[in-house]
């Protein structure tokens, strides 16, 4: 459309969304971490024999997330490789998102590493602008955390997102409500939150080649083309905040959750339910450790192109030993798997947890039977004890061995250096820093 | 006759929550917890807990904790209902070991010592270190610091001729930066734990 662009409105911040992005997470944590990492290209992923995330030195060789490490080391030999450490990731990332607290108490955890946070009111506040609220927010994660991160401050969540991807790393834009008809012409379509390949495909067929070509559009043919989801983005994008933040802390409602990715992708049936009774087995370790009991199991296959497909079922007793649920998983496996198609994960969710130490028979159950099984998970988990996870596992799991193995034995190092008094199961939740001093 | 609460167990489960889950419950929650079927049963329960100072509303309309409930105070056998005993009312305003050692916890990290050179400041190699990022070091202060592409933990300071690094260790002395010089924290506590 070759409308010339005119402001859409004359305020600048009716509202004032932050949308806060870690620059190259993982491997920024690592590098904060480890001071001897800095200025190195590295990637995290080992486990998996893919890129998971790669810092910028490593970008700027070429190496991206997603490729396969063996591609990776071709195009930067000097690469380095390191495992994926959640753990301390989650601590850094609950940590930028208690300094985005102390600015505003409106924070959305949208993922590990981003999230939204509305500071709108709070320029009288601090007496600063909202732009260099947003810069104070940089600069003190940036002090404290040793991270940098990208920040995009607009009217909405939409906009935000945008403009935080505009100038990385350690980027900061402000898009104002007079100056979003300036912003979005250099927006093509494909960075527009929520407009997937497919999408901007079709978009491409209309002449809608930038987000500007999209909000010039009348509202009830965006609407008629891409449904409710489009209409949404197009109130956003100018500048209608419709999507709130979703403030309530991303704690998930007491559940236990298992899942793999294959290290390379199967369509063996027998592997997969191999793979899935294990994932129960993990959780069941989980559930017994903290003596819980569960009533309800979810399990879900992902294919190879990150389709999920999923299904549950509610129990009629409560349960925490995987024999208990076997039947029901093999019923749920086979209403999931297709032939013929390539999966790459499996995974279970027990919820409905409940205290064991408070568990009472039923009338119809046989007690004897209950406290077999109850006994033999008890040997399980003291065999495990002694002699490590999986040690003795259920007949299905010998079709695991069949799956290749890769290089990717290397714990990480936070595993290595437990500090004294520290379990396998238990850590201080503070990060410790990797350097000689 | 209406129904009479139990007050003391529900301050009890409350706690237990806190102890697990580190937050306040939501309406929902406590519910669960104090195992009724409707959500609105538990209005009651918590008009009677704020009026007592256990809970608070805040500004969003859910309820906090106030430190009757979050101070750390380990079980304390039982109590009679109706009035906190003594020694709990004595306990409420402990702190815990953590928030003594740690004072801005998103910027603390931990570090484990390998060298002597701070010896005589009482820091021996594999003692833990608690390192405060993101804040300007005093005169005296033990900083972890990257001195010339090298990190050490020194005393920190600074005269007319710029500033120095100074080891607690007969064998070491006075280092100047000769080109770069960053500060990566200062040393707020030691930690030495015996097995």
């Amino acid at each position: 459309m070759n409308t010339p662009p005119t402001p859409l409105m004359l305020h600048s911040f009716p509202h004032a969304i932050l949308h806060v992005d870690g620059d190259a997470f993982f491997t920024s944590v690592e590098q904060a971490l480890n001071p001897d990492l800095r200025g190195k290209p590295c990637v995290t992923g080992k486990e998996r024999g893919i890129i998971a995330c790669a810092s910028y030195e490593a970008k700027s060789r070429g190496v991206k997330r997603g490729v396969s490490l063996w591609d990776a080391r071709k195009l930067c030999p000097d690469l380095v490789v390191l495992p994926s450490d959640y753990e301390t990731y989650s601590l850094m990332s609950k940590r930028m998102f208690e300094i985005m607290r102390r600015f505003t108490p409106e924070v959305e955890e949208y993922s590990i590493d981003e999230g939204f946070a509305d500071i709108t009111g709070m320029r009288s506040y601090f007496r600063k602008s909202y732009p260099d609220i947003a810069r104070d927010l940089q600069q003190t994660i940036h002090r404290e955390l040793d991270l940098t991160v990208s920040i995009g401050l607009s009217l909405t969540k939409s906009l935000a997102k945008i403009a935080s991807d505009y100038r990385k790393p350690h980027g900061l834009t402000a898009v104002p409500g007079n100056r979003i008809h300036e912003f979005l012409p250099r927006i093509p379509t494909a960075d527009v939150w929520g407009l997937g390949r497919n999408r901007v495909a079709l978009l491409a067929k209309f002449g809608v080649n930038t987000a500007w070509d999209y909000i010039n559009r009348p509202e009830p043919w965006i609407r008629k083309l891409l449904h409710k989801p489009g209409a949404e983005m197009w109130q956003e994008l100018r500048g209608n905040m419709v999507m709130p933040l979703d403030k309530e802390l991303q704690r998930p409602e007491a559940s236990i959750s298992k899942s793999k990715t294959f290290s390379a992708p199967s369509d063996d049936p027998d592997f997969m339910y191999a793979k899935l009774v294990r994932n129960l087995e993990s959780a069941c370790i989980k559930l017994r450790r903290h003596h819980l009991r569960a009533k309800e199991i979810h399990v879900s296959l992902r294919t190879k192109d990150y389709t999920e497909a999923a299904a549950g079922a509610r129990l009629s007793r409560t349960f925490q030993n995987a024999h208990d649920v076997i039947p029901v998983i093999r019923e749920l496996y086979a209403q999931l798997y297709r032939l013929g198609t390539t999966y790459r994960a499996t995974g279970v969710v027990l919820v409905g947890l409940s205290d064991d130490r408070q568990y009472q028979y039923s009338l119809f159950e046989d007690p004897l039977k209950i406290e077999k099984i109850r006994s033999l998970g008890k040997t399980t988990d003291l065999l495990q004890k002694r002699f490590g996870k999986h040690t003795i596992y259920l007949g299905t799991g010998l079709y695991i061995a069949k799956a290749p193995q890769h290089e990717r034995d290397t714990p990480v190092w936070r595993k290595l250096h437990r500090l004294p008094g520290e379990t396998v199961r238990k850590h201080i939740r503070i990060p410790l820093l990797n350097m000689t001093v | 006759m209406p129904r009479q609460i139990n007050i003391q167990e529900k301050i009890r489960q409350l706690r237990a929550f806190y102890r697990a889950e580190g937050r306040a419950p939501s309406f929902g929650e406590m519910a669960r917890l104090f195992g009724y079927a409707s959500k609105y049963a538990v209005y009651g329960p918590v008009r009677r807990l704020v009026e007592l100072g256990y809970l608070r509303h805040t500004s969003q309309g859910k309820v906090a904790f106030t430190s009757k409930i979050t101070a750390s105070i380990p079980a304390l056998g039982s109590i009679q209902a109706g009035f906190p005993s003594p020694a709990e009312e004595e306990l409420l305003d402990t702190i815990s070991l953590d928030e003594f050692l740690v004072r801005r916890p998103e910027a603390t990290y931990l570090l484990t010592v390998s060298g002597d050179s701070m010896q005589d400041a009482g820091i021996q190699p594999g003692d833990m270190v608690l390192v405060e990022k993101g804040e300007n070091p005093k005169h005296n202060d033990i900083v972890i610091a990257q001195v010339d592409g090298e990190w050490t933990l020194k005393y920190y300071g600074k005269d007319r001729e710029g500033i120095y690094l100074d080891p607690a260790n007969a064998r070491y002395s006075r280092i100047r930066p000769a080109r770069t010089l960053q500060i990566g924290g200062i040393v707020r506590a030691v930690i030495r734990k015996y097995a």
